[in-house]
């Protein structure tokens, strides 16, 4: 009954907190965090109840079944508890803003279809999920209107022909096994032929791959990433791309198995590889292109391409480390994004802007956002003792157990390029100096604080214990079939290279004591304003002494005219003829009667004619 | 016992990589200069300058200011514990090379907050030329880890240091690893950021880059740290390639004749622009590296 609960009180928490909203403001933001918070506290509390349960009703003759396993509840763990750390953020975030009614209502809407997801037990209920999702994202990411429609409208023409060719897959299996019971058609998975499967995948892979924007399914993520409201980005960037990733995780690795899944593809093009080369590509292309942003959200969308790339690489390796950091890594992502997002999100709601050439100098104003964007930032990068060294770790280690070098090659400059991104943001915004407009900015409200701090901790904690989650994640992976790691606290024991993040804190540990030693032992420094720089004797320009604007140009420069979204542009071009000949088409109706009653006297006459002839 | 060798060992490798560094740093202006033609400052002058900068009393821009520097010497001693120095390494067995390539982040990005926060330009063009140069030559230096890791097929530095110990030097075992050999020294210099490459800190452009805004401590810490920056870039040196050592002697002796080596090119050269660095880093060095790489993937 818990799961079935869970949702009901998602959706049915939901229309009341519209119908709260209504009756008093308050009570609705009360509603909203409320529900949200309960939603976190049912899924803790369903921990370790592993179970199916099969509704009481149906649907059009279908069964319904809801299961809870170990790898939905760990998806189930991160949407709840982001949602609802991005619902407190929007307490703040979203005050004096209109339609805040739907605002929440929306927001407990897109996390309970995705709770619905993760607990489907049947492939039907998870496409009438998804579809739920899906609408209600493009309901919001088009909420502040103008350019956010335009996103809105590209993610949802994405997204349907997406869901498209899912139900086609779905249909397809219904009359292969007579039943859309995920259980039971992995139970009798050797019916079908690998040609068969190839197909569902390739039909599975539009429809997943859109909303996990892998490239080239990519292209509405940066535009409805940048235009929807920033708590709502963090989810959007945080858990909503991941779904995408748990609908791949479901059917590589739990409808069909992975032994039979490394096997698929078209001869000698297995479709392992070109997922993890597609997986490749999405780090690579996106991390440089992430680099020549000036908008931070777009900066950040750019990067969650990139870092969705590592989640494919490393699930599609197909062995046990692999899976373990690209599962590791959804949580780290999650983690990280989401923390930037709300840190952006904190910086815009205070200076009405998050373009990267005006910004400067908050660290003074926002102590504690500047924090969150640091940490977000480092386990972006993967610095060791954050929950990304740990996940990028993990899959670099397992492309080189599987000898696949120029993957791990490629995975690894796009660290190198996160380093640039990452270091742009922190300095454009935080670094530097503070504009004269800024200087009497009041500081983040306390509601942004929270979940601030909150993912702040969580990125540290998951770095250097590793273990909980791994442990989790590893228990999955033994689930699967896949063979089982010597997994302890501090991180991986194994025989060609063993991970133990307690040596590297420890030694980063002392290491800082002990330079913190020598240098407050040293004599005092000086405190100084910003304006006491040094000018090379000429005295300090107000205002102009900053250096943000094309902050890398001399690799602009080099890179720029390579890295055009040529996908992005294809896609445009195709959607600008299907409209040309819409248009074409369109033209039939005249909105004269006299032309309406000559087509229906030309189609009388037609019918006489055959009629006659017959 | 074996727990306070252990501790003896973590203290005293700092130390002596500490040593070592400001010796080669002393070394290196003398020979530089003697190139030049000049008499040049005493063997000791990088120490004496460090004691003089401690008795200073610096400026500080803020908590990020300080805290960044911090961070950055702090990144730069746990390295020196992960890379084995004539075989001990305290720390190498907690992630193998993976962990050294990550940990050697560290210490950029402490100097570039720290130099970011003190809201100078010049410190910000010198920390995006910095990221920008350290960008030219990953690329490489990835393509030279890969083969390594690839060759000896483990992640361990101390089991990469045995096997040539056991066999012969790599830089000699192989031709895909005498490519690589050749591309790492190729770009020893943009590692160490001196001389064609330091760009980063050019006194006549951009006033010292990141440097601009220290003082007193800030610039002690800074040279030990930039110390530990040679020392880390030559010990990777000669334990990947020339076989490291179990010999103190022999292991100083190698990273003093590949240091000189390097030397003598780097004093006659005029420094390079960002995108001529990044067009010679992106050229030949990745060329080579890449051309190991594929010859190991293939034999």
């Amino acid at each position: 009954m818990t799961l079935q609960l869970i949702l009901l009180i998602g959706f049915c928490g939901a229309i009341i907190t519209y119908f709260a909203g209504k009756i008093l403001p308050v009570l609705r933001e009360i509603f909203a965090v409320a529900i949200s918070l309960l939603l976190v506290g049912m899924i803790v509390y369903a921990y370790g109840r592993y179970s199916q349960e099969i509704a009481q009703f149906g649907f059009l003759n279908f069964k319904i079944v809801f299961t809870l396993n170990r790898l939905s509840w760990l998806f189930a763990i991160i949407i709840s508890s982001l949602s609802a750390l991005s619902i407190i953020f929007s307490l703040s975030y979203m005050k004096g803003k209109e339609r805040q009614d739907f605002f929440y209502m929306m927001m407990l809407f897109v996390s309970t279809s995705m709770l619905g997801i993760v607990f489907s037990g049947t492939f039907l209920q998870l496409f009438i999920f998804w579809e739920i999702m899906s609408w209600s994202t493009f309901l919001l990411i088009s909420y502040s209107k103008g350019k956010a429609v335009k996103a809105g409208l590209k993610y949802i023409t994405m997204s349907i022909i997406g869901s498209m060719a899912m139900l086609v897959a779905v249909i397809s299996l219904y009359l292969k096994f007579g039943t859309l019971e995920i259980s039971v058609i992995s139970q009798n998975i050797d019916i079908a032929s690998l040609r068969y499967l190839s197909c569902i995948f390739g039909l599975l892979f539009l429809g997943f791959g859109v909303k996990a924007a892998v490239v080239p399914l990519h292209t509405w993520l940066p535009d409805a990433h940048s235009e929807a409201p920033s708590p709502f980005s963090a989810i959007l960037s945080g858990i909503l791309i991941k779904m995408g990733i748990y609908g791949f995780i479901l059917m590589m690795y739990m409808v069909v198995g992975i032994k039979i899944f490394m096997t698929l593809g078209v001869g000698w093009m297995k479709f392992h590889y070109v997922f993890a080369w597609l997986g490749v590509i999405s780090i690579l292309i996106p991390s440089f292109i992430a680099i020549l942003q000036n908008d931070a959200k777009r900066l950040l969308a750019w990067s969650s391409v990139g870092q969705i790339g590592y989640i494919i690489v490393g699930i599609s390796m197909g062995t046990g480390l692999g899976f373990l950091g690209g599962t590791f890594h959804i949580f780290s992502h999650a983690v990280f994004k989401g923390l930037l997002f709300l840190t952006i999100a904190s910086v815009e709601y205070r200076t009405r802007t998050r373009d990267l050439d005006q910004l400067g100098g908050l660290i003074k104003k926002m102590p504690i956002t500047f924090l969150g964007g640091l940490i977000g930032v480092m386990g972006l990068i993967g610095i060791p003792l954050t929950n990304g060294f740990i996940s990028k770790w993990l899959i670099y280690k397992s492309l080189f157990e599987s000898n696949r070098m120029f993957l791990l090659l490629f995975s690894l400059i796009g660290t190198w390029a996160a380093i640039l991104y990452g270091y742009k943001i922190l300095h454009n915004v935080f670094l530097g100096q503070l504009p004269e407009k800024y200087r009497n900015m009041k500081r983040e409200p306390v509601f942004m604080q929270i979940p601030i701090i909150i993912l702040s901790l969580t990125v540290i904690l998951s770095g250097i214990f590793p273990g909980i989650i791994l442990k989790l994640i590893n228990n999955i992976a033994f689930s699967f079939g896949l063979e089982s790691l010597n997994v302890n606290m501090w991180g991986v024991v194994s025989e060609t290279g063993t991970l133990n993040i307690r040596n590297i804190f420890f030694g980063i540990l002392a290491a800082i004591a002990l330079v913190s030693i020598i240098f407050y032992s040293a004599k005092r420094s000086w405190k100084v304003s910003q304006d006491d720089n040094y000018a090379a004797g000429a005295f300090v320009p107000v205002e102009k002494y900053n250096y943000t604007v094309e902050f890398y140009a001399p690799l602009y420069k080099m890179i720029r005219k390579y890295l055009k979204d040529v996908i992005d542009i294809f896609y445009c071009w195709i959607a600008g003829l299907v409209d040309a000949l819409c248009n074409g088409i369109r033209k039939i109706y005249t909105g004269d009667i006299g032309t309406y009653v000559g087509y229906i006297l030309f189609f009388l006459a037609f019918l006489i004619i055959i009629y006659l002839r017959g | 016992m074996i727990m306070i060798i252990e501790v003896v060992k973590i203290i005293v490798l700092p130390l002596i990589a500490l040593i070592i560094g400001i010796f080669l740093m002393g070394l290196a202006r003398m020979i530089t200069a003697r190139i030049h033609w000049r008499y040049g400052p005493p063997i000791t002058q990088p120490l004496i300058d460090m004691v003089k900068f401690f008795d200073q009393r610096g400026i500080s821009h803020g908590f990020i200011f300080d805290f960044g520097i911090i961070l950055s010497l702090a990144g730069s001693i746990v390295l020196v514990l992960f890379i084995p120095f004539c075989k001990i390494a305290p720390l190498s067995n907690s992630g193998g090379l993976l962990v050294i390539l990550y940990l050697m982040l560290i210490t950029p990005l402490g100097i570039a907050l720290s130099s970011g926060a003190s809201g100078n330009p010049n410190a910000s063009i010198g920390i995006s030329r910095k990221f920008m140069l350290a960008l030219g030559y990953e690329v490489p230096f990835i393509l030279i880890i890969l083969t390594i890791m690839k060759s000896y097929n483990s992640l361990s530095l101390i089991d990469i240091v045995n096997v040539q110990q056991a066999g012969t030097w790599s830089i000699i075992s192989s031709l895909p690893l005498f490519l690589t050999g050749v591309a790492y020294f190729l770009i020893l210099p943009a590692i160490l950021g001196v001389r064609p490459f330091d760009m980063t800190t050019a006194p006549q452009e951009i006033s010292s880059g990141p440097k601009v805004e220290y003082s007193g401590k800030y610039l002690a810490l800074l040279s030990i740290e930039h110390a530990l920056t040679l020392y880390i870039g030559l010990t990777l040196f000669v334990n990947l390639f020339l076989g490291g050592s179990a010999n103190f002697i022999l292991f100083f002796i190698k990273i003093l004749i590949v240091f000189i080596i390097g030397l003598f090119i780097n004093a006659v050269f005029p420094r390079f622009r960002i995108e001529q660095a990044l067009k010679y880093l992106w050229g030949i060095p990745t060329l080579l590296a890449l051309a190991g790489l594929i010859l190991t993937m293939i034999i």
